[in-house]
């Protein structure tokens, strides 16, 4: 496990995690996001966004094809480096905002070291 | 005879023990008897699926939405054609309920036909129905066959199965627990007589879609005991023996594959029946232990006075839906492949209620535990060098799922859905690529959208559009794929009674993936007295068939009505609309990464807007000629991202705000306490 390439793997399409050094870091520009044991978002900026600036009404009626902002909110949640929108949460405003990744850190260093798993290409491969 | 219990049942979706007779036969088989026996098993199901969408009287038997499959003696199912998948993994449900209580009274025979709908015995909710065939040679029980399938109508309160005013199951029309319909091959007299008298609103089609299922279990029945006349009985009972053990390994070789941990993800739903009400629909923990997955959905909304609840087994199903789509597509169809996956449904959840509960739209509860398994399992995968690139985001889930009942032009009882705006709902954004537009229907991903002059020429109705509809999508870096949307006049009769099933004009259904956006909401449009044919007359009429054109330049005059698309029945008279969307998918990824090329791309096939490719993706193009300017679109996404920085606000910081909020109090009156969706006392049914 000596290099980032082979402690680092991907774990969304932004969010990298090296294994080793028990971090999130941003996949676009490598910003270090956070603990791995927490939850990522804690590192990153969040915004709440109308849902109508994204889905806007196309007709004026009480049912226009927009979401109803007084229901749902789409929660934006972005790198601190490079401002890249790592994933978004549509949310009725004020619910609790989702701790959506929690991977058993130490059981996946235990297979990697144990040779069950390795990685390649920032991917799990499971040896023959 | 007990309603079997949810312990009971989750416990037969496990195979059942392997007997030492099963071990001896697998082991008789010989090089390449397994490869051709699966072959000749697809080829059989094959045959019996087009018998059966050919035989079917129903939109949903002619769109394809439905299973044809083949059990083991002792109820494991080990290979299907599909339709849908959602019938798949639960079947074993019922024939292992039949197993155990009715082998000695009134006995299990050759020639038997059963035949089930209610979800308390392990089906989806009563439209699902199934006949199911065991298959005997010389007096011994080798398999099972069963065909199942979705008809709209079950004499409940409202027409097409599906109420959306029931309050229990007493007002859900026919729950018939397995039951034997035919002996000695035929179906008995006074079983169909009891099905045309029950208080059908449209016998024919009830009997010819129970006919159709019987014909096509017979067919698999059939062509099975060809071949134990041409292999032996020990060649299937091999066969069978040795698919479920492949399927369960190679189940378990990707589950293994997979790294440890807690992958959450949150879903909600706008309606319970057709009151706008929000609950918390599916709170998922799927946790990732050795060769195990195990779903937990405490912190669901508790079960409600509505037909929006769901039975346990019927999430599953759901959830089998995704898997077999996007991760055991290479296996075969085979109960095993769950055999590592466990279950936990607290007590009193609207994925678990009362018996007594309503659950005839339970689809539209159980579709949020499908896509809230997309984005757990999504985040669980991507690391996996097997499995990342089927990381799909959820299916377009909301839908107009519009009644048509009456008397037909050929003054016949209808009481049929009109399934074009089911199956052309739009797949969520993929790993690799965009989701297809219009890829099928979210509970069944082979289903087709019906011929529409054949719609035509059987229901009382003219459709006067079908197309894509703009921005229906979620955008991204791979956008969802689009949704559709179909006009329908009132036509050829003085007057139609129609409701409407369906959720999603207040919330998006699924969640988006990886920064991407969600789909677009959809409202419940009728409109009255449109006087749309004498338009169609004028030759200066500025009418075109563009649904933007209809909403936005009121090309179309009437008594326009938008609503929460559930809708209870209503009589509307010869010459009114009705309009039918479905859903397009959410978008996965950034959407200011997505190639601008792919962006003119969409506006040239209308599937996104100008206003779309200018704020959403931030495109600089002139709009005559789609010409890119290279370097002021990079520019617009340089400010935008600069944009996210200067307004995005540090995690804490963000809850000072976000925690004050709450979304109105008659919002929650389904929901249980605010946030944590505990039941907040008991449920009330008449």
């Amino acid at each position: 496990m000596a290099s980032d390439e082979q402690s680092r793997i991907r774990v969304t399409e932004y969010l990298d995690l090296d294994v080793q050094q028990e971090r999130w870091l941003c996949n676009r520009c490598g910003h270090e996001i956070g603990p791995a044991r927490e939850n990522y978002k804690k590192g990153c900026l969040l915004y709440d966004r109308d849902p109508r600036e994204i889905h806007p009404p196309l007709v004026l009626a009480e049912f226009n094809f927009s979401p109803d902002p007084l229901w749902v909110r789409i929660v934006e949640i972005y790198c601190p480096g490079c401002g890249t929108q790592i994933e978004t949460e549509y949310l009725p405003p004020g619910h609790p905002i989702t701790w959506d990744i929690e991977i058993d850190l130490d059981s996946l260093k235990e297979r990697l070291r144990k040779g069950e798993l390795f990685i390649r290409a920032q991917r799990l491969e499971v040896a023959l | 005879m007990p309603i079997p219990t949810l312990a009971e049942k989750l416990e037969w979706l496990k195979p059942a023990k392997v007997s030492s007779h099963e071990e001896h036969c697998a082991k008789t088989l010989r090089q390449g008897d397994y490869e051709i026996g699966v072959q000749v098993t697809n080829d059989i199901l094959d045959e019996a699926m087009e018998i059966f969408i050919r035989s079917s009287r129903s939109y949903f038997g002619v769109s394809g939405d439905s299973m044809v499959a083949i059990f083991t003696a002792g109820g494991d199912l080990i290979n299907a054609a599909c339709g849908t998948y959602l019938h798949a993994i639960i079947q074993p449900i019922v024939i292992k309920f039949i197993l155990k209580y009715y082998s000695q009274n009134p006995g299990i025979h050759a020639g038997d036909i059963w035949y089930t709908n209610d979800a308390l015995y392990g089906g989806i909710h009563n439209p699902d129905q199934v006949a199911l065939m065991p298959v005997f040679h010389k007096g011994k029980l080798l398999a099972w066959t069963t065909a199942a399938l979705h008809t709209t109508e079950t004499g409940a309160i409202e027409p097409g199965g599906m109420p959306v005013s029931a309050k229990s199951r007493f007002e859900e029309g026919l729950n018939l627990p397995p039951i034997k319909i035919g002996e000695n091959y035929q179906l008995r007299n006074d079983f169909l007589e009891f099905y045309s008298v029950y208080g059908l609103r449209a016998p024919a089609m009830f009997i010819s879609d129970l006919r159709a299922r019987c014909t096509t279990a017979d067919r698999v029945r059939m062509r099975l005991l060809e071949l134990v006349e041409k292999r032996g009985e020990e060649y299937l009972v091999g066969l069978l023996r040795k698919m479920l053990e492949t399927a369960e390994s190679g189940a378990r070789q990707k589950i293994k594959s997979l790294p440890e941990g807690k992958f959450r993800a949150v879903l909600f739903n706008d309606a319970i029946g057709w009151t706008p009400a929000l609950v918390r629909a599916c709170y998922l923990t799927l946790t990732k232990k050795g060769e195990k997955l195990i779903f937990d959905f405490e912190g669901t909304s508790p079960e409600n006075p509505s037909s929006y609840n769901v039975h346990s087994q019927a999430v599953v199903g759901h959830i089998a839906n995704f898997m077999y789509e996007y991760v055991f597509h290479d296996l075969p169809i085979c109960s095993s492949t769950f055999a590592s996956i466990d279950f936990i449904f607290p007590p009193n959840i609207i994925l678990n209620p009362d018996k007594s509960a309503a659950t005839s739209c339970c689809v539209y509860i159980g579709m949020q535990c499908r896509n809230a398994t997309h984005n757990s399992f999504a985040k669980m995968a991507f690391s996996c060098a097997g499995l990342w690139q089927q990381v799909t985001a959820a299916p377009g889930s909301q839908h107009t799922a519009q009644i048509c009942a009456g008397l037909s032009q050929w003054k016949l009882a209808v009481s049929d859905v009109l399934s074009f705006s089911l199956n052309t709902q739009g797949q969520g954004g993929r790993a690799a690529n965009d989701g297809m537009d219009s890829y099928g229907f979210a509970w069944c991903a082979f289903g087709r959208a019906p011929d529409s002059e054949q719609v035509e020429s059987e229901l009382p109705l003219t459709v006067m559009l079908s197309q894509h509809w703009k921005d229906s999508c979620g955008h991204g870096h791979h956008r969802g794929g689009s949704g559709a949307v179909q006009q329908w006049m009132i036509h050829k009769v003085s007057d139609m009674v129609s409701m409407c099933m369906g959720n999603g004009s207040k919330v998006p259904l699924g969640q988006p993936l990886f920064g991407g956006y969600a789909s677009s909401t959809i409202p419940g449009i009728s409109v009255r007295k449109p006087g749309l044919l004498d338009e169609m007359k004028k030759a200066d009429s500025p009418l075109t068939m563009d649904l933007l054109d209809m909403l936005q330049k009121n090309t179309i005059q009437g008594d326009w009505k938008y609503e929460l698309v559930a809708r209870t029945p209503k009589v509307y008279q010869e010459g009114d609309l009705l309009f039918g969307f479905s859903g397009g998918g959410p978008g996965y990824g950034d959407p200011l990464e997505r190639d601008a090329e792919s962006v003119m791309e969409d506006l040239k096939k209308s599937i996104i807007s100008d206003w779309t490719a200018e704020n959403i993706y931030k495109i600089a193009y002139e709009p005559e000629r789609r010409k890119i300017d290279v370097e002021k679109t990079k520019q617009q996404r340089l400010e935008e991202r600069n944009a996210r920085l200067a307004r995005g606000v540090s995690f804490d910081r963000f809850h000072q705000e976000w925690n004050k909020k709450t979304p109105p109090k008659e919002a929650l009156q389904f929901y249980g306490t605010w946030p944590d969706a505990k039941a907040t006392g008991p449920v009330f049914r008449p």
